[in-house]
């Protein structure tokens, strides 16, 4: 085990190492410039501003401040919040999205067992197809149209929620449910489908032979046998879910990581593109790696190879 | 399966429960009589004045501290913390005299030699500071700025004492008092800034002396300033302001139209909701100094030809602006904007589609026959977009010719233009400092910002006698001369529009001005039943 997990560090430095270095490359060949402006700066200027960020020097020098940096923590000042750095600036705004995250994918969890459970239980009935109908349309509305729909819906007319910004629980509702209805969805499928599997198995009619009541049946032998497909996609999901989403950041004025994800680009604020991607990174392998350490504990036979 | 079926009810009943105690919550804050709430739209990217560069920032600035002077309903420069001053020398040297009586809000007495340090960190190199060049007038500033100088001493602005402030300038400069009114020249602080480094603009560490003090700054969410109670011109009739940062448009509306929000300007209002809230009480548009124009690359054909340039601006009409973009615009066809000193709506081209085809035809194009294949460039946006669109429409029927349209991501659009620009580009200007000087001299041969490649001897004369000249009634004519030769007979650039400020405020409150300058001046905010 501790070797596995000595393996699995060693390739998650690899990959972060990677990444780190494709963002740098490929943010610099990008047109357009942190400091380009409707309004040009006098090549003086821009000279100062250049000198103070060090983008007059090599790019292998400017290269290596950044992995040195790196391996320091230190991620570099923003280049259009000019009074904080980047690691300010992840600091604020991560737990925010963490939260939201979190929040979104209890949320999703919650839904879609019972949505999964009875659709495979009651397949091909009207229950099974209304669930299926209601999953495919939580995956295939797209965010920002399920945000406002839900602020027209629940704030405009109803009154019951907050429109926007964060705070409180009721702040937190919509963006909740806008962020963890895609998820919902998607969840209740693949459960859907890997219970439908799993019901099919030896294990689950010698269980009925034998007698046991179908809820010892459905919980203790089919459920937990089909958790496996659902733990695979969890890790990446989660890592996505907890950096926050821009779509439901922005919507709902949500002080979060996932904006920057965006306007950082849109900005040429090199330092923190190049930040957000390498938390996001790491929180994506350090997520796949705790997967693969619940495989074996879900799955004995994972264990045992 | 009775069991499972049970469970998944008992869940769903309990999430039910969860949102019903949640909505149970009042839906909207009672505010208090005292706070007004805008939106910033954004987090300001910095309240150092020394570095920041956008409106965001000045919004926040501009009610935290006051300059030198301010410019009044006529975009004059008044005084504020400059009780008087002389010019001298034939404009070669002005010398501020300070009040006695502004206030850090530390207790401390503003100083002139807080507008010393200020201005000469605004100068540094190592502030890197984006608009240095703003006082690139003064005596041996460009040197200093680009190291040349090291001992800031032989720079022209010196505290002859607490209360005096001597400028001197490497020539005249007729504008230079309403640079004064621009936040980058608001004075500083030494001993904080030494103090806390980068982090002197935190709420804990920050000193200002306008009429409110920063009381928090949650970053992406939300700045809350607080009245000043020694304001010199007296402690603000509001008790807090909350500024918060939200960018979505039709979720600022939703919280104005929830109650949670009182203020809402261009960067809150859905265009499409324009039309709805024209009526109500509070729906204000209020003209910018801002111009929006297409310009021409005069040094690439077919538009090296004056005649062919001059044959486009008058083929378009410009009366379709405000219809399609419901903003307010005013159409324009001098560059000088309304409000501003030597506007003249009398200078430019007109529509006229017939005299359009004459001098098209005359530069050897009759009805736009052998007309090579010209592109027009705008920035992705749905306004440009718009407004791209009905101008192509335009020089087809009037013209015969069909331009191409091209739309690129903002900061390659920008690099595209320095690089490889479109035979016409959008671009727009807003004012930093309301002063036809910082319009006119856009187009000078040395600008930077002269996209145009076009270069007029005698335009540049005019616009350095204008910055020189101290008689309003001359500057004016100077002006005139030079927005004749700009805008009827060389032509590098076509003028548009003007664009407004469309503002929202809750009919309870009086008295937040939304300026030409795009700044959210907060200090006159009251009830409308209080005095």
């Amino acid at each position: 085990m501790v070797r596995f997990l000595i393996k699995r560090l060693l390739h998650a430095l690899v990959v972060l190492w990677v990444v780190a270095s494709l963002t740098f490359f490929l943010l610099h060949i990008t047109p357009g410039g942190p400091f380009d402006r409707e309004r040009r700066l006098p090549p003086e200027v821009l000279a100062n501003v250049a000198a103070k960020y060090h983008l007059d020097e090599p790019w292998w020098n400017q290269y290596t401040r950044y992995l040195t940096g790196i391996v320091q923590g230190d991620l570099g000042p923003s280049y259009k919040y000019l009074d904080r750095n980047v690691r300010d600036i992840v600091a604020d705004t991560l737990p925010v999205s963490a939260s939201l995250g979190i929040f979104a994918l209890g949320f999703s969890l919650a839904l879609s067992f019972p949505v999964g459970l009875i659709a495979a239980y009651y397949r091909n009935s009207w229950t099974d197809r209304f669930c299926l109908f209601i999953a495919t349309l939580g995956i295939s509305v797209p965010t920002f149209i399920l945000g406002a729909l839900l602020i027209w819906l629940f704030s405009l007319q109803l009154g019951w929620f907050q429109a926007g910004r964060w705070g409180d629980i009721n702040s937190a509702v919509l963006p909740t449910a806008t962020l963890g209805a895609a998820p919902a969805a998607y969840l209740s499928y693949l459960l859907r489908s890997a219970i439908l599997d799993t019901l099919g198995e030896d294990f689950v009619r010698t269980a009925r032979a034998k007698g046991l009541k179908e809820t010892t049946v459905l919980f203790k032998h089919a459920l937990s046998n089909s958790l496996i497909p659902v733990l695979t996609v969890l890790g990446p999901l989660t890592a996505g879910l907890v950096t926050g989403s821009f779509v439901v950041e922005y919507v709902f004025a949500i002080p979060g990581m996932g904006r920057f994800f965006i306007t950082a680009v849109t900005d040429r604020d090199y330092p923190l593109i190049m930040g957000v991607t390498l938390v996001y990174t790491a929180l994506l392998v350090g997520a796949n790696l705790l997967v693969d350490l619940l495989y074996s504990f879900f799955d004995p036979r994972i264990k045992a190879q | 399966m009775p069991h499972a079926l049970r469970i998944a009810g008992r869940c769903a009943l309990a999430l039910s429960l969860v949102i019903l105690f949640i909505s149970c919550r009042p839906s909207s804050e009672v505010a208090s009589d005292k706070v007004v709430r805008v939106n910033l739209g954004t987090e300001p990217p910095s309240l150092d004045w020394s570095v920041a560069t956008d409106h965001v920032s000045f919004n926040v600035i501009a009610n935290l501290m006051v300059g030198l002077t301010e410019f009044d309903r006529d975009l004059k420069p008044g005084p504020v913390i400059a009780r008087s001053w002389d010019v001298l020398e034939g404009g070669k040297r002005i010398v501020f005299h300070l009040r006695d009586d502004v206030l850090w809000s530390d207790g401390k007495k503003v100083r002139a030699q807080d507008f010393e340090y200020s201005w000469k960190r605004l100068l540094h190199p190592k502030t890197a500071s984006e608009y240095a060049y703003i006082l690139f007038d003064i005596v041996n500033a460009e040197a200093f700025h680009r190291g040349k100088i090291d001992d800031h001493r032989l720079l022209g602005v010196t505290a002859k004492d607490d209360r005096t402030l001597e400028v001197r300038l490497r020539h005249p400069a007729s504008y230079f008092l309403s640079i004064t009114t621009f936040e980058v020249t608001y004075p500083q602080r030494q001993d904080i800034i030494e103090r806390y480094g980068a982090k002197w603009t935190e709420p804990e560490n920050i000193v200002t002396n306008g009429p409110f003090l920063l009381a928090s700054w949650k970053h992406e969410d939300e700045i809350q300033l607080r009245a000043n109670p020694r304001f010199f011109l007296g402690r603000p009739a509001i008790e807090r302001v909350d500024m918060y940062m939200i960018n979505e448009k039709t979720t600022a509306l939703a919280l104005y139209e929830q109650g949670r929000l009182d203020f809402l300007d261009n960067h809150s209002i859905p265009i499409f909701e324009k039309p709805r809230l024209v009526k109500h009480e509070g729906f204000r548009s209020v003209p910018q100094l801002r111009g929006y124009y297409y310009g021409f690359v005069t040094d690439r054909k077919p538009f090296d030809d004056a005649r062919v340039r001059k044959a486009f601006a008058l083929a378009i009409d410009r009366t379709v602006f405000p219809k399609i973009l419901h903003g307010g615009e005013e159409p324009a066809t001098s560059w000088i904007p309304p409000g501003m000193l030597a506007h003249n709506v009398e200078i430019g081209v007109r529509y006229n589609p017939a005299e359009a085809r004459r001098l098209l035809r005359e530069a050897g194009y009759p009805d736009g026959k052998g007309f090579p294949q010209v592109t027009l460039g705008y920035n992705t946006d749905e306004d440009h977009k718009i407004v791209a669109e009905a101008i192509q429409g335009m020089w087809k029927q009037n013209l015969g010719v069909l331009v191409r349209l091209e739309n690129q991501e903002w900061k390659v659009y920008l690099s595209k233009l320095q690089s490889d620009p479109p035979h016409i580009f959008r671009l727009g200007w807003g004012a930093d400092f309301p002063d036809p000087d910082n319009f006119m001299r856009l187009f000078t041969s040395l600008s930077g910002n002269n996209n145009t490649r076009w270069k007029n001897r005698r335009f540049d004369e005019l616009v350095d006698l204008a910055a020189r000249e101290w008689n309003t009634q001359k500057r004016v004519q100077l002006y005139n001369e030079a927005q004749k030769i700009l805008c009827e007979t060389d032509l590098p650039i076509i003028p548009l529009f003007t664009t407004a400020e469309s503002t929202l405020l809750r009919p309870r409150f009086a008295g937040l001005e939304y300026n030409s300058m795009s700044r959210l001046v907060l200090r006159d905010v009251r009830l409308k039943n209080s005095q």
